[in-house]
């Protein structure tokens, strides 16, 4: 079981082996290298089948390198990565007929419909043209599809987009940034669609910068920061949200924080200003109020810590 | 890998046949073969002094070029003066366009949406090769029957005789084949500097350099006299052999190119069999260019 907010690596080629058999994904020291600059060092992460994943970092932290890795557009300088049960290469994987993804900007040709535009991948696919028709459904522009893709806006060519990812049917689909651009309905629906297709078994990798959207959607993060992982887990666990109580009382602060240390199942106390942040299960809060008070001392505020995964991610990655 | 092949050709067909580019470039192709045979068709009207009531006659050209421009827009000369032109400005043309079919999925992005499909990279270039031959074939199609179309006005209006020989029909094939054949280095290494350059702009420019070389290094023909070892050195550069194989579309149609231009006589030319695998030479070197590197460059997003 992984410690909150800790990283947690591979160790050898068995556990690897044992992992990617059940993963939808798996890198094991997965690097690329740009002449002297790395842009991903070492990856080894793994993404359950039916999970919500999500991929996150600062600018330039290498999630897009490692999502055209995953997709053979990127060749890996070293390591490997196994998408659906397959290795990714240089040539064509099998696994990839079942991927669906959207990377950076949704890339269209100006000069045709969004129906043709879908029309070609599909064509180039071999994936039956009704199929059309469901993903522009699915997405919200069945309405639309009509019009030439220069004339959409932002918001449209990414629900564009996100059909394309859509139209093979994928088990596997990898999104970079979903909801960049689109207005606060289409952004619910888009988290609504997501949602909806990891219910439906299918498993989604996610890159966002919108980190409340991170926290809402996805079962299990990683965050890379200069190429390097430097934090993976589910997202109660990096938040350890289960273990964090604040507590405010109104007499003697230095008192209080001795008689919380004594109790045998609290790991630790911080005083932060006029607050503490106690490190002990949340279940504990009414048994550390009613201690308090036996011992004369007024709490006037408790209750677990609220953190989330913006202030985290800011920690880490800045050292804030 | 056919059918992924042919799902590619599919979809690059649809792509080529909705752009804009593909057709403006068609209409500019006509336009200036139009214009080309029309110019002719005046030429003779001059000389024949069918425009000016017999008041002046155009005298700067021989008899023997003035019956060689009639037999341009005539048939069965008419599909050998179009074909020349295929070769002219529709290499041009060509290049235009296989820089744009190319470099513009890298300008888009649209290319890495294209290979997350899973297709191989080899299939999708070749895809690319096959789409543009068979647009080129229909392009040629319509400037033949545009140019067949000119020469019934110019039949009946400057009383050219009208022999169109089954033998001429079934040349067309070979007349046809022939052009394409001429076009495709210039259209393959096209695609290399796309692909080099990844972008349009690079595909223009690298197609427009090599032509315009070619063209330049081409003139050197004439040295050839002086031995037979220059001769052989000369006779490898690409200009050459794609003339022999011009010269004798010109002569499939009846055309005789070098009353018109010295440089297109046969005798200094390379043989017909050279010519072709010369030219097939170049067309592997070209393509496996671009080939390794469509294969070994990463794809990222647009630029």
């Amino acid at each position: 079981m992984t410690q909150c907010g800790t990283i947690s690596r591979f160790s050898s080629d068995v556990v690897f082996v044992v992992i990617h058999m059940k993963a939808a994904i798996v890198t094991e020291s997965l690097t690329k290298r740009y002449g002297a600059r790395t842009a991903v060092d070492q990856l080894s992460l793994s993404v359950g089948h039916g999970e919500i994943f999500g991929l996150l970092g600062p600018n330039g932290a290498g999630k897009t390198t490692t999502i055209a890795m995953l997709l053979g557009l990127v060749t890996p300088s070293a390591g490997r990565a196994i998408v659906l049960g397959h290795e990714v290469g240089r040539g064509p994987s099998p696994a990839l007929r079942h991927v669906g993804a959207m990377i950076e900007a949704p890339a269209l040709y100006p000069y045709l419909s969004g129906y043709d535009n879908l029309r070609v991948l599909a064509r180039a696919g071999g994936i039956a043209e009704a199929r059309i028709a469901t993903v522009l459904q699915m997405v919200g522009m069945a309405d639309r599809a009509r019009d030439k893709a220069s004339a959409y806006s932002q918001g449209m060519r990414q629900r564009l987009a996100i059909a394309a990812a859509l139209l093979p049917t994928p088990e596997l689909i990898i999104l970079d940034e979903p909801t960049n651009g689109l207005d606060p309905a289409g952004t619910v629906e888009i988290r609504d669609l997501i949602r909806e297709l990891a219910a439906d078994g299918r498993t989604i990798l996610m890159c966002s910068h919108l980190l409340h959207e991170v926290e809402q959607l996805c079962g299990r993060v990683a965050i890379l920061k200069e190429g390097r992982l430097i934090a993976q887990g589910t997202v109660d666990d990096l938040l350890c949200r289960d273990s964090r109580i604040r507590l405010r009382v109104a007499g003697d602060q230095e008192r209080a924080i001795l008689l919380l240390r004594a109790l045998p199942w609290v790991r630790g106390v911080v005083a932060e200003g006029d607050l503490l942040l106690i490190d002990a299960p949340v279940t504990r809060v009414a048994e550390i109020n009613a201690y308090l008070a036996r011992n004369e001392v007024a709490v006037t505020e408790i209750g677990a810590r609220e953190r989330s995964l913006e202030s985290f991610f800011l920690e880490v990655t800045s050292g804030r | 890998m056919v059918a992924d092949l042919r799902n590619l050709i599919s979809a690059e067909w649809l792509k080529l046949s909705r752009r804009p580019l593909g057709w403006i470039l068609l209409g500019v192709f006509l336009g200036l073969m139009l214009l080309y045979l029309a110019t002719w068709a005046l030429i003779v009207m001059l000389h024949t002094s069918s425009l000016n009531g017999g008041r002046a006659r155009f005298a700067v050209l021989s008899p023997a070029q003035i019956t060689e421009i009639q037999r341009q827009i005539s048939f069965p000369g008419i599909f050998g003066a179009v074909l020349g032109q295929v070769n002219s400005t529709g290499g041009i043309c060509a290049i235009i366009l296989a820089a744009g079919f190319l470099g513009s999925d890298y300008n888009w992005g649209t290319l890495r949406v294209l290979l997350t499909r899973a297709p191989h990279r080899g299939a999708y270039l070749l895809a690319k090769l096959i789409t543009l031959l068979l647009g080129l074939m229909a392009a040629i199609l319509l400037a033949l029957l545009l140019g067949t179309l000119l020469a019934l006005v110019c039949s009946s209006t400057l009383s050219l005789p009208l022999h169109l020989r089954p033998r001429d029909l079934l040349a067309l094939p070979v007349g046809i084949l022939r052009s394409l054949y001429v076009i495709l280095p210039y259209v393959i290494i096209t695609l290399s500097s796309a692909a080099f350059g990844r972008s349009a702009l690079a595909g223009v420019g690298g197609g427009m350099i090599f032509l315009a070389l070619d063209v330049s290094a081409g003139s050197l023909n004439t040295i050839g006299s002086i031995n037979p070892l220059v001769r052989l050195l000369v006779n490898l550069l690409l200009q050459p052999n794609i003339n022999t194989l011009v010269v004798l579309n010109s002569q499939l149609f009846g055309l005789d190119q070098s009353v018109l231009l010295s440089s297109l006589d046969l005798a200094l030319l390379p043989s017909p069999f050279q010519a072709t695998l010369v030219i097939a030479a170049y067309c592997v070197c070209f393509y496996w260019g671009a080939y390794r590197l469509l294969l070994r460059r990463d794809v990222m997003g647009a630029h």
